[in-house]
C-alpha cells in the first residue's frame, strides 16, 4: 500500500559532475533507466535517464569522433533534469500509478520530508507487487462470475466461498457491459472447486463464460 | 496384444480424505470396476506395490520435507500445507506406496517383463514440490520414476506426457534445468485453473531451455483443440525429442463430465490422445509407456475412461 514498502532502497545514484559516459556505464552495469543526481547530502537535485542520454549522444552514423568525444565528456549537470518529480514514502502504490501513468516516467525517486533520497519506485516494484496483490504466485483458480449490480451480491458469493472453507487469494470487481450486471473474479486459493461452482450456480449466480469476454469483447 | 501391467493395490485406498473431498479412495475403486465389467482383469498383468526406497524420493524431495510429512501424519494432523490437503495417519505411507508402486513398474517395463503399465495410485503426485504438498499431492510418482529410469536404469531421453487438466508444476520444477527429461504439459490455461503456472512462455532453464513445453488450453474448448495441438505440436516436439520411453501423468479431469475443470474433452477425444501417445512410443520407445493416474473425480466416468485407456495399451 505504501511506497516505502515497495520502493527499491538500494538506489544507484550519480553525482551531477560526473560525465555522460560514466552515467551510461552505470545504467547498463547495473541493467537500469534512471539514475536519480544527488549533492553531497543526499539530497535530490536531478534526474537522469537513459533516453536523456541517447538523445544527448549523436546518432550511430555520425562519424566526427571529436564531437561524440566532447559530448561523452560533458557533465551529468547539462543534460538532468532538474528537481524531478518525486514521490514520498507515505504515499501509495495508488498515488505511484496515477502518477507514473499521468507524466508517462518509468520511475519516481522517493524523498522523504528534507529532500534526501531514500529510495526508487519503478514500473518494475508496481508490476511486483501487482502480481502480489492478484496473488498469482500462490496455487489457486479464477472464477468468473457474473451477478445484479445491488447491495448484498458479495456477500453472498464471500459467504458460500467460507462456508467452503476456501481462503481467497485476490477478488476483483469488474464493470460488465450489460446494464445492471457486475462481474466479480474470486481468485481462490484451492483446486476443489466443483462444489463451490454447483453451490453458487444454485444460489443463482451465473458463471461467466470467461471465452465470452474474449469473443464478443466490450460493445462500442 | 501388449504385455499391459496394471497396478492396484487395495492400501492405496486406506489414504482417507475425510468427507467431500473429491480426492476419494471410491476413484480407484470406479476404476478398478471398469477394468472388471469391460472383462480386461483377465487380459492385465495385475501387481501390487512394494514400499519405495527412501532414497528415491529424496532424488526429488528434500529431506526436511519428507520428515515434516511423515512427522505431521503420524501425530495426527489431517490437514497438510494447504486446506487442499486432506490427510489420515495412513497417508504418508500411502504416498510411499504410490511412489514404490509406479517404480516397480518402471522396473517390470524396462526389464521385458511388461510392455507398458497403467498404474492406479493415489495419492496423485503431479503437484508435489521438492519442500510441499500441494494440490492433493504428496510424493511426485512420476517424477521420482523418471529419476529413478535416468540413475538407476541409465535411460538419458524420458518423455513425461501431463494429459490431467492441471498443470504439473511439481514435475515441471523438478526438471526445468534437466535436458535429458522432456515435460510436456498439455492444461487448461492458467489464468483460469490451478495452480496458476504452465504458461506457454514456461520452457525450461539453463541447459533445460527447450525440454519444458507448455500447451495451455482455454476454458470451453475440448476434443477439436487437443486433436489440432497433438498434430501440429506434441508429435512433432517429442518426435524431436525421441524419447526412450514415455511416462504419461493421466488425469481424467479434462473430461467434459468432470467438475474440477472447464475443458470438454470427450470419452472419445480422451481415446484419441491416448492412441497417439501410445503409437509414438511405438515409433520411438520401442512401445514403453508408463502411465500412471494423477487426477479425475468423476466417479460416473472414471470406469470408462480408465477402461478404455489400458484397451488402448494392451492394443486391444
Ligand atoms: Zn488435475
Amino acid at each position: 500500500m505504501f511506497i516505502s514498502k515497495v520502493m527499491t532502497k538500494n538506489v544507484v545514484t550519480i553525482d551531477k559532475d560526473a560525465d555522460i559516459s560514466t552515467a551510461q556505464e552505470k545504467l547498463s552495469k547495473h541493467g537500469i533507466r534512471h539514475l536519480p543526481v544527488v549533492n553531497e547530502n543526499d539530497l535530490l537535485i536531478g534526474i537522469v535517464t537513459d533516453r536523456d542520454i541517447r538523445s544527448a549522444l549523436p546518432s550511430s552514423q555520425s562519424t566526427d569522433k571529436d564531437s561524440i568525444a566532447k559530448i561523452a565528456s560533458s557533465k551529468v549537470e547539462e543534460i538532468m533534469t532538474r528537481s524531478p518529480i518525486s514521490i514520498s514514502p507515505l504515499d501509495t502504490i495508488q498515488d505511484a500509478l496515477l502518477l507514473l501513468q499521468k507524466n508517462r516516467f518509468g520511475a519516481l525517486p522517493v524523498v522523504d520530508d528534507q529532500g534526501k533520497l531514500i529510495g526508487i519506485i519503478s514500473t518494475r516494484d508496481l508490476l511486483r507487487e501487482f502480481i502480489e496483490v492478484l496473488g498469482l504466485n500462490d496455487p489457486g483458480t479464477l472464477l468468473c462470475l457474473l451477478v445484479e449490480d445491488k447491495i448484498g451480491q458479495m456477500k453472498k458469493i464471500v459467504d458460500a466461498v467460507s462456508e467452503e472453507k476456501i481462503s481467497f487469494g485476490s477478488i476483483l470487481v469488474s464493470r460488465y457491459w450489460e446494464e445492471g450486471k457486475r462481474a466479480v473474479f474470486p481468485y481462490l486459493l484451492t483446486q476443489n472447486i466443483g462444489p463451490l461452482k454447483t453451490k453458487l450456480k444454485n444460489m443463482g449466480c451465473s458463471l461467466l463464460d470467461p471465452m465470452d469476454w474474449y469473443r464478443d469483447s466490450h460493445p462500442k | 496384444m501388449k504385455k499391459t501391467g496394471f497396478l492396484y493395490d487395495e492400501r492405496y485406498l486406506l489414504h482417507d480424505t475425510g468427507p467431500n473431498h473429491p480426492e476419494k479412495p471410491e476413484r480407484l475403486k470406479a476404476i478398478y470396476r471398469g477394468m472388471e465389467d469391460a472383462g480386461l482383469l483377465s487380459k492385465l498383468t495385475l501387481f501390487q506395490a512394494d514400499p519405495a526406497d527412501m532414497k528415491w524420493i529424496e532424488t526429488i524431495h528434500s529431506k526436511e520435507y519428507i520428515d515434516r510429512f511423515e512427522t505431521s501424519c503420524r501425530s495426527g494432523i489431517t490437514v497438510f500445507d494447504y486446506p487442499d490437503n486432506q490427510m489420515c495417519a495412513k497417508t504418508f505411507e500411502t504416498a510411499v506406496l504410490a511412489v514404490g508402486g509406479v517404480i516397480k513398474a518402471a522396473q517390470k517395463v524396462i526389464s521385458g517383463d511388461l510392455d507398458n503399465v497403467f498404474c492406479a495410485v493415489r495419492p496423485p503426485g503431479h503437484h508435489a514440490e521438492h519442500g510441499s504438498a500441494m494440490g492433493f499431492c504428496y510424493f511426485n510418482n512420476v517424477a521420482i520414476a523418471a529419476r529413478y529410469l535416468q540413475i538407476e536404469c541409465h535411460i538419458n531421453r524420458i518423455a513425461i506426457v501431463d494429459i490431467d487438466v492441471h498443470h504439473g508444476n511439481g514435475t515441471q520444477h523438478a526438471f526445468e534445468e534437466d535436458p535429458e527429461i522432456f515435460y510436456y504439459s498439455i492444461h487448461q490455461h492458467p489464468t483460469f485453473a490451478f495452480p496458476g503456472t504452465g504458461r506457454a512462455f514456461e520452457s525450461g532453464n539453463g541447459p533445460g531451455t527447450g525440454a519444458t513445453r507448455n500447451y495451455p488450453v482455454l476454458p470451453g474448448y475440448g476434443d477439436n483443440e487437443y486433436h489440432g495441438l497433438i498434430q501440429r505440436d506434441l508429435l512433432p516436439v517429442l518426435e524431436h525429442f525421441s524419447p526412450e520411453i514415455i511416462l504419461v501423468s493421466t488425469g481424467f479431469d479434462a473430461h467434459v463430465d468432470d467438475d474440477m475443470s472447464d475443458i470438454t474433452l470427450s470419452t472419445q477425444g480422451y481415446s484419441r490422445l491416448m492412441e497417439r501417445i501410445v503409437a509414438l512410443a511405438e515409433l520411438y520407445a520401442g512401445g514403453k509407456v508408463i502411465s500412471v493416474l494423477e487426477g479425475g473425480y468423476c466417479l460416473e466416468r472414471l470406469p470408462e475412461l480408465a477402461a478404455n485407456h489400458v484397451k488402448i495399451l494392451l492394443n486391444q
